[in-house]
């Protein structure tokens, strides 16, 4: 690939489309409405049908959002950065002209080194952000004290601009943010794959394959201390019969 | 479920007024902060009641906004149900019924606590894990348009139920307790959370047969590596990492398991 080719320059109405997309995600998150569309399945499902690539945002959403599952957008705990990670993953991967295959529906793992490492890179990017959402919280907490003043003057609508100040900034970081990460990951990590070592590849086929697995002991960890494990192993007998049986009765 | 609880006090919640609430409640968190975490969104809130007064009085403005200003935090889910019991208050002191300025605040405090403990047993504990875990199988079958149908769905019915508790809040007013009571909540934490499981089950039943057609030796145990790591990580680290620090752990047993799938010269 020529020096040229790797750095040019996406189109800007499709990074304007996906900045939207991922500031609205970025707001769904915690600040507005919190319809569940920003989870990361949704989230790159939404994507990949703005690139003309569902399958491409389902390829990585999947893995992505079973692994995510354990994150609990409450309160102090952890929140990452999740929407505006997958979102930025899924569209540098359709600019990167690939059509993503979606792991665990039968094939062998050798082709999902690649999705493997998109997966890794969403993750990777969704921790970098967990900082934003951190410094973004602290910048609310001043401007929080800044609405001190109407406790004096009684003015009101301080603190109506103070809360839209909010949003308008969430916002800006999903939207900013997703330019930035998208541009990082078509100029530098995407490239960067055919030169990984072989071992490193098949690393990368193994984890979409591995994550379902994590995604839910933890989950079974996390909630299924009690008698509640039973409807987990009824779950699992019912899937058997489900989509096993039929292939050995025939 | 509760209408034997309300009580008839002639107060009404034009239809304007709940419009511009509800609106507002949805961004109930945008100004989370560590310190007081929704106190400037649950005051955007109420700011319509005053707004919608005829006249303008510096100080009571001055002494609601500081009423509202200290901490506060609760469920966003169920926080409509606290926004409408205190607007109802409001409008009854505002009427001169003789209420103590301080019991919004007992209102506010201690009614936070209890929704918040209830939603997020029910909403994060138990429905959150529901749906991803259905979304998910969902995915594993590639119905790309059922997993935008089922999050659609449960956004609307949020919305409903916000909308619906806005006004049951303001219908309810100090007689909530009795909708707090119900055991409803109770029932409906149970059943979200075994719906959790089963959907748990039911993923993990159909990763299983996904990976029987794969001629790969590992096939199966990479699913129940990953259950053993799932479950086995937090008993041996002693606390849960987030999604992102089990993903780096997850590489880390991949390569792993790259020697045994594909041993060195393969």
């Amino acid at each position: 690939m020529s020096v040229m080719a790797l750095i040019a320059f996406p189109d800007i109405s499709f990074l304007a489309l996906l900045a939207l997309l991922a500031g609205l995600l970025t707001l769904d998150d915690t600040s507005l409405a919190q319809t569940w569309f920003s989870q990361p399945l949704p989230a790159a499902l939404l994507a990949g049908f703005f690139c003309g690539d569902p399958l491409t945002g389902l390829a990585i959403g999947l893995p992505l959002q079973l692994i995510l599952a354990v994150n609990l957008p409450v309160g102090q705990s952890f929140t990452g950065e999740p929407a505006v990670a997958t979102v930025a993953a899924v569209g540098a991967s359709v600019l990167s002209g690939r059509t993503l295959m979606v792991p665990m529906v039968g094939a062998e793992p050798q082709p999902f080194g690649f999705v493997g490492w998109m997966v890794l890179a969403a993750g990777s990017l969704s921790a970098l952000g967990h900082f934003l959402v951190q410094a973004e919280r602290r910048a609310h907490t001043l401007w929080m004290l800044e609405g001190h003043r109407t406790l004096r003057d009684g003015n009101l609508d301080r603190m109506a601009s103070l809360q839209a100040r909010c949003l308008a900034t969430t916002f800006l970081r999903g939207s900013l943010l997703v330019v930035l990460m998208l541009l990082f990951l078509l100029w530098a990590w995407i490239p960067l794959y055919q030169h990984l070592p072989l071992r490193l590849q098949q690393t990368l086929a193994i984890l979409p394959w591995l994550l379902p697995g994590l995604g839910l002991g933890t989950l079974v960890d996390r909630y299924g201390r009690s008698r509640a494990w039973l409807w987990a192993l009824a779950g699992l007998l019912l899937a058997l019969a489900m989509f096993q049986l039929p292939g050995v009765l025939a | 479920m509760t209408d034997r609880c309300v009580q008839d006090t002639g107060q009404k919640m034009g239809c304007r007024l709940r419009l511009k609430v509800f609106l507002r409640s949805l961004a109930l968190q945008a100004s989370w902060n560590p310190q007081r975490m929704q106190n400037l969104g649950l005051l955007s809130c109420l700011l319509p009641l005053r707004s919608s007064r005829p006249g303008q009085d510096i100080n009571a403005d001055r002494i609601f906004c500081r009423r509202y200003y200290e901490f506060f935090n609760t469920n966003p889910y169920l926080a409509n149900f606290i926004i409408g019991g205190l607007i109802r208050l409001e409008q009854e002191m505002d009427d001169g019924q003789g209420l103590d300025p301080h019991l919004p605040l007992t209102y506010r405090d201690s009614l936070g606590r209890t929704f918040a403990s209830l939603g997020d047993q029910l909403f994060w504990l138990g429905l959150r894990p529901a749906l991803i875990m259905v979304l998910c199988f969902l995915g594993l079958l590639e119905h790309t348009g059922g997993i935008l149908l089922g999050v659609g769905i449960f956004a609307v019915l949020q919305l409903g139920l916000r909308w619906w508790s806005l006004h049951k809040g303001y219908l309810l007013g100090m007689e909530i307790l009795g909708l707090l009571r119900h055991p409803f909540w109770h029932t409906a934490i149970k059943w979200t959370r075994r719906t959790a499981m089963l959907a748990t089950g039911l993923v993990g039943g159909l990763f299983l047969t996904r990976v029987q057609d794969m001629s790969l030796p590992a096939g199966k145990s990479l699913l129940w590596a990953g259950v053993a790591l799932g479950v086995g990580l937090p008993l041996i680290m002693r606390r849960r990492l987030p999604g992102e620090g089990l993903l780096v752990v997850a590489v880390g047993l991949s390569f792993l398991l790259t020697f045994a799938i594909w041993p060195p010269g393969h």
